[in-house]
Formats: structure tokens, C-alpha cells, sequence
């Protein structure tokens, strides 16, 4: 394996505790850090080989931005779907 | 929005999808006011000159990337260099990486280390001021602009300001893909623009594209693809 091959399966082994971390900052609704954590996964997931992954954290990260730092009941439904979308997208990741 | 370097204004429009036509030209006047596009006649004409950008091809069949394209999170562009480079027997380029997430740190330092160059890394402001300070000046600058404490347009605004680094090429590697952040980049002077996520190759190629090192393409174009 070459040190690039290396770096993209440390990523994937590292992936549960990134999600496992934004499901802790969505349930604490602490949205700011969701939003930050959403975008920095958006970044990473398709450089990694993710894309999937990377266009469901981006679908998330805009979501929140359009929500606005309070989301209401529908909000917040409509959130857990798309978060819900990238746990699928992490389960399915090779 | 497509600039290849040899379309015409209309040929622009036609391809802006469902941007208006107002929307498409105050952008080709402000690319043109920063001096990244060169007007052939005058931007009011039909002749616009794109010059000096890229598209690299490398990626054009995969899979990710085409998933990308298609959602629109797309951009990527480099100026090149005014002259070509030609580097010293043992002179290495500096790549100064602005960056906060630590496994892309990895990524980008691993593989330029691959092609002989030196990093140089930081990841919030008082990293990003000591790297500027550090001898020698860095050859280029990769910057994120979700940094922790500080936002990576201000920096670019900031190099730009101060004599000692102004003339170094800054390259803008974020995940802010929409055509108000190109924009906003582009307005205070970044050398090349690159949306997360990235084929670490395209990141390559717009450093030797902005330093005019050998092995930047020699295709002239550009995309970018507003969300």
C-alpha cells in the first residue's frame, strides 16, 4: 500500500468517530459546530474517495446554513432525514 | 460558466444555464476589472479572451468527480505564471498549506513531499503569521477559508496588502464552491481557486500552473460552475 493508498484507509477508519461526533453535536443541537463539522466532511469525504458521502454532508451543510442557528420542529425533521442520508451513504462506504 | 479562451461573450451566456445575462456579465466585468480575464476588444464586445487558466483533465472520467459536477461543487482554476520557472540544482519550492483539517494536512504534505517539494503548515492565525514570517518565503500559498479563528479571504486580503509576501500566489482550496465565494476570492487577488473536495493531482497542477514550473498544462481554459 502507498502512502496516499494509506492515508484514504486511515480516513475510512476514522470515519465512524467523525460521524459519531456530529450525531453528538445534532443531538445537542449545537449547530454552529454541526455546521462546521458538516462542512469540513463535505470537504474531506470526496477527496477520500467518498463522493457520495461528500454530496450528502454538503446537501446537510447548506440545509443548516438556510435554517439559520434556531430550527424549528419541520427544521429539525427535515435535518435528521439528511443526517440520516449520511450515515447510509458512511455505512456504504467500501 | 465556462471560459476556455476562445468564446465569445454569447457563447458564455449560452452555457450560463439559467443565470441571467445581466448576472453573467457583471461577473466577466469583475473577472475583467482583477485582470484574470483579458478583454480582446472591450467587454462589451463579443470577444473575450479567458487567458491564462486551466482545466486539468485528469479527472474528467471519474465517477467522483462527475458526481460533483453534476450537484455543482465544482470550480477550479489556476492563472499561470507570466514566465516559466526553472529551478536550481537542489532548489526546492516551499508550499506554504493553510489548512485545518488534519487528514487533509496529511494528504497534500505527503503527496507534495512525493514530487521534492517542502510544506510548511498551519492551520489558524497565529500558524499562518508565523509562516509567513519564516525564511525562506514560502513559492505558494494553499488556503482554506474555514480556518478556526479567522477567515481565509481576510488572509488573502491581507497578503496582498503587505509588501514582503504580496507576490507570492495564493491558491483558494475550499469547500466554499457558490460564484459569490469565487467571486470574493478572485476580487482580492487569489492566483487560483479549488473546490473541496479535490483530486490531490489538480492541486498539483495549479501550483506548477502558478509558479510556471514544467509539467503545468499547456491547455489554457477554466470552469466555473456556480452552484
Amino acid at each position: 500500500m502507498n502512502p496516499l493508498e494509506e492515508l484514504s484507509a486511515e480516513y475510512r477508519r476514522e470515519l465512524p468517530a467523525k460521524l459519531e461526533k456530529i450525531a453528538a453535536l445534532w443531538s445537542a443541537r449545537r449547530v454552529p459546530e454541526l455546521h462546521r463539522a458538516l462542512h469540513t466532511l463535505a470537504g474531506s469525504a470526496g477527496t477520500f474517495g467518498l463522493p457520495e458521502l461528500s454530496v450528502a454532508a454538503r446537501e446537510a451543510e447548506n440545509y443548516l446554513e438556510a435554517c439559520g442557528p434556531a430550527l424549528d420542529a419541520r427544521q429539525q425533521a427535515g435535518f435528521q432525514q439528511l443526517f440520516d442520508g449520511i450515515c447510509r451513504c458512511s455505512i456504504g462506504a467500501p | 460558466m465556462l471560459l476556455d479562451g476562445k468564446s465569445t461573450v454569447a457563447q458564455i451566456r449560452a452555457r450560463a444555464g439559467s443565470l441571467p445575462a445581466k448576472a453573467v456579465d457583471e461577473a466577466l466585468e469583475r473577472l475583467l476589472r482583477s485582470g484574470h480575464i483579458l478583454p480582446a476588444v472591450d467587454v462589451a464586445s463579443d470577444h473575450i479572451d479567458a487567458g491564462n487558466f486551466f482545466s486539468a483533465s485528469t479527472s474528467e472520467s471519474e465517477a467522483a468527480a462527475a458526481t460533483l459536477r453534476a450537484n455543482g461543487y465544482f470550480v477550479r482554476f489556476a492563472q499561470r505564471a507570466a514566465q516559466p520557472r526553472k529551478l536550481a540544482a537542489g532548489e526546492k519550492i516551499t508550499v506554504f498549506v493553510v489548512e485545518d483539517d488534519a487528514q487533509l494536512v496529511k494528504l497534500v504534505r505527503t503527496y507534495f513531499q512525493m514530487e521534492g517539494m517542502e510544506t510548511r503548515l498551519a492551520g489558524n492565525r497565529e500558524e499562518i503569521n508565523a509562516g509567513l514570517r519564516q525564511a525562506p518565503k514560502p513559492d505558494v500559498i494553499l488556503l482554506d477559508v474555514m480556518l478556526p479563528d479567522v477567515d481565509g479571504f481576510d488572509v488573502l486580503a491581507r497578503v496582498r496588502q503587505h509588501d514582503a509576501v504580496k507576490d507570492i500566489p495564493v491558491i483558494m482550496m475550499t469547500a466554499r464552491a457558490t460564484r459569490e465565494a469565487v467571486l470574493k476570492g478572485l476580487e482580492r487577488g487569489a492566483t487560483g481557486y479549488i473546490t473541496k473536495p479535490f483530486h490531490i493531482e489538480t492541486v498539483l497542477t495549479a501550483v506548477k500552473t502558478v509558479l510556471g514550473l514544467p509539467g503545468a498544462p499547456a491547455r489554457a481554459d477554466s470552469e466555473i460552475k456556480p452552484k
